[in-house]
């Protein structure tokens, strides 16, 4: 029987996709300006890591790397279940790429080296890079286990059910270990108003680049954005409505035949 | 300039005749090299005409380990001093980049659609906003790696020279993952990504026996079925190989027909690309409807039998 297990969660506070729209004149997203939320498949991952602490105690704390706002999607995780929560930010640098964002991650669990598990989204709602939770793995020397669809504790070690295009893996790695899951792995809870009430009053701790001994300079960017905008589809939406429902079905075959799509 | 050189790994032999292709157009006529590393006896590498091959001699069943790669990829990056990486932006090849990203310290991107090599840096376009937006980046600093979205190979040019080839022998380091179990996943057959029309059915539906009737359609129609998310991945109506959208398959038939789908921005996404496309819901405001050519506003189990009488004249 395993020992209580610490693990932490990376969370993001990201775009939300839904919310998001293009600016009319340009078909642009203003990234920095859209609305933000939690991003889906961290709320799987806290989800995970809070019921292995049901099962074998021990703690979960969630991280994000991202300005003060990005405090919301800590609370979502405290209301989940998290026991505690940690904002990394870089004053002199509100927003940072992947890289910048690994850095600032990676830099935490040099200095803080007491994990069992880190959970990671598999990939972000908004960016889907997919490549956070391995490059973080790979500053610290620690294994990567990815796309988990299924997670249980061995004695000092997690076992993995993950899934790739073509084949079902089963993989083993002592801790401390990473591991990135997607939607399929379990369903989140839904915070109960006390829950959310609780996670609103918990203290969240803040921490920037000196705190973590570095200067910042290596979370510098190397990904220059240069825009983000909404490829145009138009399309004729035309409504079809005869007298009756025959007739609508009738008028719908016309119109894909003149269309050259249907024979 | 004196000649860049483009390094492509993938493990998949297929997937490294599309990047040697995808290099060679990023270079754009330019006197670079394209290299390939590859596991195998890298045929792919020398069928695509890529200058030089670097064979990765990993330790047997390794492949699980995407760290093993990466370290093995780290060897060749320094032999090659490349301008840019690329790999295939399958999982595998995501992880393995990311991974690499973290040893060599450069930037990374997935899911990219076109990349440039430009002055300073590479221009990429990927998808972002879970499909809804294209992302225009330009990746800096050395070694950027590319993850790029599968290409069809454009027919490779045979090398003038033949291949150089040169073996990387990879030290087995401590295995940090041990496999347990590997299944191949069934075939499904189904190949919906090439379908040239797909009937697709979302949670409208009310129970699995109605499939029937979606089925009767797509009969009527020479289509094959689609559907949303939740008919596969929790109702489990229809297999995996039918589910359509960011999570599941990228279709572009030339007509695309939504039966009781909402239309959320997870499920445009894959079917996008549709020449026509064509809605039937109960709710006129349903956000399928903005995104369709033709729209039916009504009950499916109504409309569905009024198509499948019209098509077949019953
Ligand atoms: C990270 C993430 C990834 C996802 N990936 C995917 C993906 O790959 N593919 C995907 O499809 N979804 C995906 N989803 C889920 C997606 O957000 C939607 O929940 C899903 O597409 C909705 O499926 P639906 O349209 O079948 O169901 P609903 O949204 O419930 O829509 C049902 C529709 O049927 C209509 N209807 C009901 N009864 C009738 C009737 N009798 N006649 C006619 N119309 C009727 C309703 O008006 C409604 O519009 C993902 C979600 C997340 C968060
Ligand atoms: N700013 C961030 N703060 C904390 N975790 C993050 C951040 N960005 C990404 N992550 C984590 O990395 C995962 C993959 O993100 P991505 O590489 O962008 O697809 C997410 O699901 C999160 O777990």
């Amino acid at each position: 029987m395993p020992g209580p297990i610490r693990s932490w969660v990376a969370v993001k506070h990201g775009v939300d996709v839904v919310l998001a729209r293009a600016e009319r004149a340009t078909g642009n997203v203003a990234m920095d300006r859209a609305p933000r939320k939690t991003s889906d498949f961290d709320r799987n991952a806290v989800e995970e890591a809070v019921r292995i602490r049901e099962k074998f105690g021990g703690k979960v704390t969630a991280l994000t790397v991202g300005p003060p706002t990005a405090k919301e999607a800590l609370r979502d995780a405290l209301a989940i279940g998290a026991d505690d929560a940690v904002l990394i930010s870089d004053p002199a640098r509100p927003e940072l790429d992947g890289r910048g964002v690994a850095q600032a991650l990676a830099a935490y669990g040099r200095k803080h080296p007491e994990f069992d598990l880190w959970f990671f989204g598999e990939g972000s709602t908004d960016h889907f890079t997919g490549t956070i939770g391995p490059r973080v793995a790979a500053a610290l020397g620690a294994p990567s286990l990815s796309y988990g669809r299924r997670v249980t504790v061995d004695d000092g070690a997690v076992v993995v059910d993950r899934e790739y295009e073509r084949e079902l893996e089963r993989v083993r790695a002592a801790f401390p270990a990473i591991v990135t899951v997607g939607q399929e792995i379990n369903q989140p809870r839904v915070p109960t108003f006390m829950s959310t009430l609780k996670a609103s009053k918990k203290e969240i701790r803040a921490v920037g680049p000196a705190d973590l001994g570095v200067d910042g300079a290596e979370w510098a960017p190397t990904t220059r954005r240069e825009r983000v905008f909404v490829p145009e589809v138009a399309r004729k939406r035309q409504a079809l409505a005869g007298a009756d429902v025959a007739a609508s079905a009738h008028m719908l075959l016309e119109a894909l035949r003149a269309e050259g799509v249907l024979p | 300039m004196t000649g860049e050189t483009i390094l492509v790994f993938s493990e998949e032999p297929d997937a490294v005749l599309g990047l040697v292709a995808t290099a060679r157009s990023a270079l754009a006529g330019t006197p670079g090299r394209v290299e390939a590393a590859m596991l195998g006896d890298g045929a792919a590498a020398r069928a695509g005409g890529a200058d030089r091959l670097y064979r990765l001699l990993l330790p047997e069943g390794a492949r699980h380990d995407p760290s093993v790669a990466a370290a093995a990829l780290q060897q060749v990056v320094d032999l090659a001093a490349p301008r840019l990486i690329l790999v295939a932006s399958t999982k595998r090849g995501r992880e393995t980049a990311a991974r690499l990203a973290g040893v060599i310290d450069a930037a990374v991107t997935t899911g990219v659609s076109s990349v440039a090599l430009e002055a300073d840096g590479v221009r990429i376009h990927r998808e972002v906003l879970s499909g809804n937006a294209i992302g225009e980046e330009v990746l800096l600093g050395p070694n950027p790696i590319v993850a790029v979205m599968s290409s069809a190979p454009t027919g490779g040019s045979p090398a003038a020279a033949p291949t150089e080839v040169t073996d990387v022998p990879i030290e087995p380091g401590p295995a940090r993952i041990t496999l347990v179990e590997r299944t191949v996943k069934p075939a499904g057959g189904l190949r919906i990504e090439s379908a040239e029309r797909i009937v697709s059915v979302g949670r409208g539906l009310r129970k699995k026996e109605d499939l029937a009737l979606i089925q009767e359609l797509a009969r009527a129609m020479g289509a094959v079925v689609g559907c949303t998310r939740p008919i596969a991945a929790e109702a489990g109506w229809l297999s995996d190989d039918h589910w359509i959208g960011l999570t599941g398959h990228r279709v572009k038939p030339r007509l695309y027909v939504a039966i009781g789908i909402s239309g959320a921005v997870q499920h445009l996404v894959g079917m996008r690309e549709s020449t026509i496309v064509v809605a039937v819901n109960k709710d006129a405001n349903a956000p399928i409807f903005a995104q369709s050519d033709y729209t039916i506003a009504g009950d499916l189990y109504a409309v569905v039998p009024a198509l499948v009488r019209a098509l077949t004249g019953t």
